[in-house]
């Protein structure tokens, strides 16, 4: 009997779903390796009980109900996979805003609020509410990866992926220090590798959308970047667009 | 005695939502199209940020428009700091959007409708009975994803579109490549018409449906500096700037997504609209399309909208391979972004997008920092005309004697005709 998966999409782009779907090569392979059961994007037949070897979680949860259906998946699931960066770190929508949330929240909403029903809560990874087995993290995630993760969990096995940042990929390619030789704010030094250094080949500083490496020198990048006029608050909502939640964790724990 | 009939999550759409129709005898008393996908507040979090991180910001509101949402961002900012893109940069942006177009209607009519129309739950079963079908949709997705790869460094999220043109123009050599594909696509539009001949459309909904779009003021189909919305047969005008008189959006409490209305009424934005308001600019084989596939505007079929996003798809392969030619055939020059000077500004733009027209509105301070952004998108237009759609649906579901089964799997067919993009509903607008 093929393995069973499931694929779910919580707060988020729905970024994750579609290139798994953008693995246009690879896909019909891929159906005929594994019984995709419950895929709510994709099909409208699907079994919400039945024992899974893996399930693949993108997005951020962001409300009550998000956090029960999360917990049911994880209850089901021999493995759970946090795909992208709003799973795996919180993403974009808990980047920090220059005013507090309630004052974001009127904002977009007018003076007299949302609906009092609504459930709006700020935006948290997979790995506050559930153990997570493996993070893939991007934003998108790369297909390779992705491919690479899914063969090797299917041979019992979890994928090696980067533990280095972007800053030496971008080097082996030898591309010009878009932070040193064009003083543009570059979050490659301080950001997860496995993209190929992609913005940087295309004269395009790093945006930090992989999330933080290990051991991330922070303070030294924002003191480079402080000596090159950027102001601190500017560098700051920079550095973390895609991951503040762990950000505060790791300063926390640092 | 009243009942309710209910989708309770829909399926084969970008993101999450539902259906409540409560029924009272054969009158239906409440539509609600429910939106409860999570906030994320986008306007709110770009405030205070350099207009240089917007577009990769508001790329985020949606993966599957995202090649959309950066450009229309970047025409907005354009268009406010007075920055005139080269003719070569609105060339390959447009080449991007027929790649978007592409890649979303592949994705849409074979992947998530077709198995509606062909009495199938997923495209997965529809590859066990007609792979072929399946392998041809996909080649045309990936084409695409190709184009918009090339010309923005990644199909999803696109890296390389900045204020004024390319952090790096796509290269001779990158550009004949891809032109080859296109030219290969072209022998996959003849197969994808030759299937979608076969599959029957459904007739079980008429109403009027009153459409708008963007009118093309150029060859650019996609990008114009005016709205039109076709009344009685008559096109009303209205210029991007005055979005806001147009849109009115409003607030209701069973979706996180703001509803729009014309004139107090609801309208559509999409395929079928840009087809009914600028159908004369569709030739070849995409006309042929249109002829084969009993194609007819105006429409009061939604489920046509399935249609005529299977005709733009033929069009937008034809009109990438008319851009690569003209692009190849003048040179491909490796221009630098058009500079600006920080002002204080503002400005708004439009584009369709394959789901109907998108918004953008900025307002910079001379800081180069972002004061205020609006944005409005298709699928919240849509949302106000999509229930509508779904009353008319059920009252006349229940006029021919649909069970209860069948008014759900309607319900869920015209929902998704609209192409929902449930994500970008959600990113959350400004009043």
């Amino acid at each position: 009997m093929k393995p069973k998966i499931g694929i779910y999409g919580f707060s988020g782009c729905w970024g994750e779903q579609i290139v798994i779907l953008n693995c246009e090569d690879q896909l019909l392979d891929i159906v005929g390796a594994v019984d995709i059961v419950d895929f709510l994007g994709g099909s409208s037949v699907n079994d919400t009980t039945s024992r899974l070897l893996i399930a693949f979680v993108e997005g951020s949860i962001a409300n009550a109900r998000e956090e029960t259906a999360l917990r049911k998946v994880r209850e089901r699931s021999d493995l759970l996979i946090a795909l992208g960066s709003c799973a795996c770190f919180g993403g974009i929508a808990a980047m920090d805003a220059r005013a507090p949330r309630p004052e974001v929240i009127q904002q977009v909403y007018g003076k007299n609020g949302p609906a009092k029903s609504w459930d709006i809560g700020t935006h948290r990874p997979l790995s506050d509410f559930v153990k997570v087995d493996l993070s893939i993290p991007g934003c998108p995630i790369e297909k390779t990866e992705f491919l690479r993760a899914v063969s090797s969990l299917l041979n019992g096995d979890l994928p090696l992926l980067a533990t280095y940042p972007v800053c030496l990929e971008c080097k082996m390619l030898e591309y010009e220090c878009l932070l040193l030789k064009r003083e543009l704010p570059c979050a490659g030094p301080v950001t997860l590798a496995g993209c190929g250094a992609r913005c940087p080949g295309y004269n395009i500083a790093c945006v930090g959308c992989r999330g933080p490496v290990d051991e991330a020198n922070m303070s030294s990048l924002e003191a480079i970047l402080e000596q090159k006029k950027f102001s601190k608050d500017e560098i700051k909502r920079k550095l973390r667009t895609f991951a503040a939640p762990v950000l505060d964790k790791a300063e926390n724990r640092g | 005695m009243t009942r309710t009939i209910s989708v309770n999550h829909l399926t084969r759409v970008e993101g999450h939502g539902g259906i409540t129709v409560v029924v009272d005898g054969n009158d239906v008393s409440k539509v609600n199209l429910d939106i409860f996908e999570g906030i994320r507040l986008f306007e709110g979090l770009v405030r205070g940020r350099s207009i240089g991180d917007i577009p990769q910001i508001v790329s985020r509101i949606c993966a599957i428009c995202s090649t959309n949402h950066v450009i229309t961002c970047l025409h907005a900012l354009e268009n406010a700091l007075g920055v005139k893109a080269t003719k070569q940069t609105r060339k390959l942006r447009d080449l991007a959007f027929h790649g978007a177009n592409i890649e979303s209607h592949a994705l849409h009519v074979f992947v998530l409708d077709l198995p509606d129309l062909l009495g199938h739950s997923s495209v997965i079963s529809l590859a066990g009975v007609i792979p072929e079908a399946v392998k041809v949709a996909l080649r045309l997705k990936k084409l695409g994803n190709a184009i918009q790869e090339v010309v923005g460094g990644r199909a999803v999220h696109p890296i390389n579109h900045v204020i004024g043109g390319f952090g790096r123009v796509p290269s001779t050599d990158e550009l004949v490549a891809l032109r080859n594909q296109v030219r290969a696509g072209i022998g996959d539009c003849e197969q994808a018409l030759a299937v979608l001949r076969t599959v029957p459309i459904p007739e079980f909904v008429n109403a009027p449906i009153r459409c708008a779009a963007v009118v093309p003021e150029d060859d650019a189909f996609f990008f114009g500096n005016e709205m039109g919305i076709l009344e009685n047969g008559k096109l009303t005008k209205i210029p991007v700037r005055d979005y806001r008189k147009f849109t009115n959006e409003f607030m209701v409490p069973h979706s996180h997504a703001k509803h729009s209305q014309y004139n107090g009424q609801s309208y559509m934005v999409g395929a079928l609209p840009r087809l009914t308001l600028n159908g004369d600019r569709i030739t070849g084989m995409a006309r042929k399309a249109w002829e084969e596939l009993n194609f007819k505007t105006p429409s009061s079929n939604i489920i046509m909208n399935n249609v005529a996003q299977a005709i733009e798809m033929i069009f937008s392969v034809e009109q990438s391979l008319r851009i690569l030619d003209d692009m190849l055939d003048a040179g491909v020059a490796q221009e630098a972004p058009v500079s600006y000077q920080a002002h204080a500004c503002s400005g708004a733009a439009a584009t369709d997008v394959p789901r109907g027209t998108l918004f953008h509105s900025y307002e910079i301070d001379s800081d180069s920092r972002i004061a205020a952004a609006d944005v409005i998108t298709p699928t919240a237009q849509n949302l106000n005309n999509a229930e509508d759609q779904l009353r008319a649906t059920v009252t006349q579901g229940l006029k021919a004697g649909a069970s209860d089964s069948d008014l759900e799997l309607r319900l869920a067919m015209v929902a998704r005709a609209y192409d929902p993009c449930i994500s970008c509903s959600v990113h959350v607008v400004r009043v």
